[in-house]
């Protein structure tokens, strides 16, 4: 029973801390991974329903959820200023990168999607 | 080896070796079907389509000693065709056969005349022109006839036309006829030996027939003999005699010629040997009888039959040396070999025969006679036993002595844990041995539908021939289709030297239970029946879910998206930034455009015009991008 009041308490400094230090620019950045999250969860329990026909949409929708999620990951850890040192990179160089890169992944997904 | 030397070993062992050849060869000569040709002759009696049927059955007839009645005389005046030289030929050729046949020769005369003078005639056409001459009576030039044959054999030196030589020459007068009996040698020569065997000509029987009895009326005519190589008529008679049936009458009345002049006590007659008693011997049948004829059936007098050796084909033991025959028949034509001796043992035996004829006669064929016999022996079946076991553990095992020929008396059942075994061997009565069998077979009856399963019993391969068979219910199941039933188990053996064949019935009543269901039988009439048709078939389509359930989880993924909307309100979302101008304005259009043509590519494009469009608006994009950034870009610097 105290090992579970242990992990709560420990949940609620944690949510408590990142609601304090964390930017709003990267938090709203973890609002859309949520939001990708849920989609690719989605779907995949539609997948383990009624079966992999046709399992070639199956895959462009999960991979379209897993590559956004992915890519915003990675606009967030460069966006991150507690990161600067490892990368020299502007906001919005990154935030162009990000918007590349998902024009790429976009076309093969509706390629794959049939 | 220097090539002469190697030259004169040649020379000097070809001529042994092909005496070898020659010699060994045995004379297969059988006596003639001469029931089958007179049947052919008499039916052609029955009706006549052409005179040179005529010519040829009653010619036969003749030959085989029936005397036909002058009635057919019409039939030859009404067939013959006076403008063809070969009808006339035939015609007064038949007309010889009977007794008082007169052809009016002046009708003739014509034809046969311009035949003999024109340069057109071939040998065949001067031989009918005169043949016809002679036998209607009529005069012919021999010197002229002479001329015109030796001008023809330059031309055509077929053997027909030699042969059509050789027949005009036994119609005209004895010097020339003995001119051409000198050349039969040479016309031997040209004939196809074909396996050491058999001599003949191109053309078939009838042909060969044809050209074979041309020597012997040029001979005939000649007053000489016929100086062939004997083994050469030998091989002609050989020949001659191996054809049961002959499809022409043209054959069947040659052939008849030439059997009789190989059964003319003028000419050398070949002998014909042959074993007339069954080639099985046993204490039944202890002796080998053996009937020495010429090729028509008859007997040539007294002969001294010796058998010289009686060989062993398996390992050329000799079992008789020597050894006289016994004459049997007054007319001398069957002679005896006693040859059943318990000491003689069971096997296929050769024995060869050389025949020395008391009188001086032209016999030929005399030596290199060769009789086949087999010596068939008793058996009995011993140590025969019957073993059910249990497949698992094979040292429980139950035994059954069975002695021949009783069966067991109670019922045998067995079920899909067990094997079956029989054990058993054959011995010799004879020599006291074990031997080997050509069949040794386990039968498995079904009581019911009488089908049959047959297990091969094989042997150990050294001394004892100790047979086994073995039936395991579980891995032969199949061989009987599951069926479990009442069967019938019998024990089948046999061999060609065996004098008893044996079907054993080693149980009536064996009750088999298979672990499977039973399937039904191969139907093999059904294997040639049509079998059924097979629609196509078109690959189904897989099975979806249903549209509700689709349409449920399509909004379901859709939900998040409202979740995302809340919370970024939440935290303070809000487009207050934005920059405004053309450049943001085109920014977001061209973004907006680049994710329309992702739609338009899922639902109407290809690749490669997607590519193209994304080209084309990645340039604004890029370019209207640039321009937001570094304006957001300063914009943070100047706040910094």
């Amino acid at each position: 029973m105290s090992q579970l009041g242990q992990v709560v308490g420990i949940l609620r400094k944690l949510n408590d801390e990142y609601q304090m230090s964390t930017p709003k620019k990267l938090k709203l950045i973890d609002a859309y991974l949520v939001y990708v999250l849920l989609t690719g969860i989605i779907q995949f329990v539609y997948c383990l329903l009624v079966g992999t026909f046709p399992f070639n949409s199956f895959l462009s929708g999960f991979i379209s959820t897993v590559g956004s999620f992915i890519l915003a990951a990675s606009l967030r850890i460069q966006l991150n200023k507690a990161n600067q040192s490892t990368f020299n990179v502007s906001p919005e160089r990154a935030f162009a990168d990000f918007v590349f890169a998902h024009v790429i992944l976009h076309l093969v997904v509706m390629n794959f999607i049939g | 080896m220097t090539s002469t030397s190697l030259m004169r070993i040649i020379i000097f062992i070809l001529p042994i070796f092909s005496w070898y050849i020659t010699s060994t060869i045995a004379s297969n000569l059988n006596i003639v079907n001469l029931n089958g040709l007179k049947a052919q002759f008499q039916t052609a009696i029955k009706s006549f389509s052409d005179v040179a049927s005529l010519h040829y059955t009653l010619g036969g007839v003749k030959e085989l000693g029936v005397q036909l009645p002058d009635s057919h005389c019409n039939d030859i005046k009404k067939l013959v065709d006076k403008s063809n030289v070969e009808s006339i030929y035939h015609a007064t050729e038949a007309a010889k056969t009977l007794v008082n046949c007169k052809l009016p020769a002046e009708d003739y005369r014509s034809t046969l005349t311009s035949v003999l003078q024109s340069d057109e005639s071939k040998t065949a056409d001067i031989y009918y022109a005169v043949c016809s001459s002679v036998n209607l009576g009529l005069n012919i030039d021999e010197s002229n006839i002479e001329k015109r044959l030796n001008t023809l054999a330059k031309t055509d030196d077929s053997i027909l036309s030699q042969a059509y030589g050789l027949l005009t020459g036994a119609q005209l007068s004895q010097p020339i006829a003995k001119y051409y009996a000198d050349t039969i040698n040479d016309l031997v020569q040209q004939a196809d030996e074909i396996d050491g065997r058999i001599l003949q000509y191109e053309g078939g029987i009838g042909t060969t027939a044809f050209i074979v009895n041309s020597f012997y009326e040029v001979a005939e005519k000649a007053g000489v003999s016929i100086k062939t190589d004997p083994k050469q008529l030998i091989k002609f008679a050989t020949y001659f005699s191996s054809k049961r049936h002959v499809a022409t009458l043209r054959s069947a009345y040659y052939l008849t010629k030439v059997f009789k002049h190989l059964c003319d006590n003028k000419n050398p007659v070949p002998i014909v040997v042959s074993r007339i008693s069954p080639s099985a011997i046993s204490p039944q049948n202890p002796s080998v009888l053996v009937s020495i004829t010429n090729l028509l059936g008859q007997p040539v007098g007294e002969m001294s039959v010796v058998a010289e050796s009686a060989k062993r084909k398996e390992d050329g033991v000799v079992v008789i040396s020597k050894q006289k025959l016994i004459s049997k028949a007054s007319d001398f034509s069957v002679y005896e070999l006693p040859f059943y001796d318990t000491k003689i043992p069971r096997g296929f035996y050769t024995i060869h025969l050389t025949l020395t004829a008391r009188n001086e006669g032209k016999l030929i064929g005399l030596t290199d006679n060769i009789i086949d016999v087999k010596v068939t022996s008793e058996g009995t079946i011993e140590n025969a036993e019957l073993i059910v076991a249990d497949r698992d553990h094979g040292a429980q095992s139950k035994t059954y002595k069975l002695t021949y020929p009783n069966a067991q008396s109670d019922k045998l059942e067995l079920d899909y844990h067990q094997k079956l075994t029989v054990k058993f061997q054959i011995k010799d009565k004879q020599s006291d041995e074990f031997m080997p069998v050509q069949q040794a077979f386990l039968r498995f009856t079904n009581k019911q539908s009488k089908k049959e399963i047959i297990y091969l019993a094989e042997a150990t391969d050294n001394g004892n021939s100790q047979y086994k068979v073995e039936v395991d219910l579980t891995t032969n199941a199949n061989d009987f289709r599951y069926q479990s039933d009442k069967y019938e188990l019998v024990l089948i053996l046999g061999d060609s030297l065996l004098q008893n064949a044996y079907e054993w019935i080693l149980n009536n009543n064996v009750h088999l239970t298979f672990h499977e269901d039973s399937l039904p039988d191969k139907d093999y009439k059904n294997l040639y029946l049509p079998r059924q048709e097979i629609i196509h078939q078109f690959r189904e389509d897989e099975k979806r879910p249903p549209n509700i359930v689709a349409f449920v989880f399509s909004t379901l993924a859709l939900l998040p998206l409202l979740i995302l909307l809340i919370l970024w309100l939440k935290l303070g979302f809000n487009l207050s930034g934005l920059p405004l101008g053309l450049s943001p304005l085109g920014f977001h259009i061209s973004h907006g455009a680049a994710f329309a043509l992702m739609f338009f590519y899922w639902k109407y494009l290809d690749m490669f015009q997607t590519i193209r469009y994304l080209a084309l608006i990645s340039i604004p994009l890029f370019l209207f991008g640039h321009r937001v950034l570094s304006t957001l870009a300063a914009r943070r610097e100047k706040k910094a």
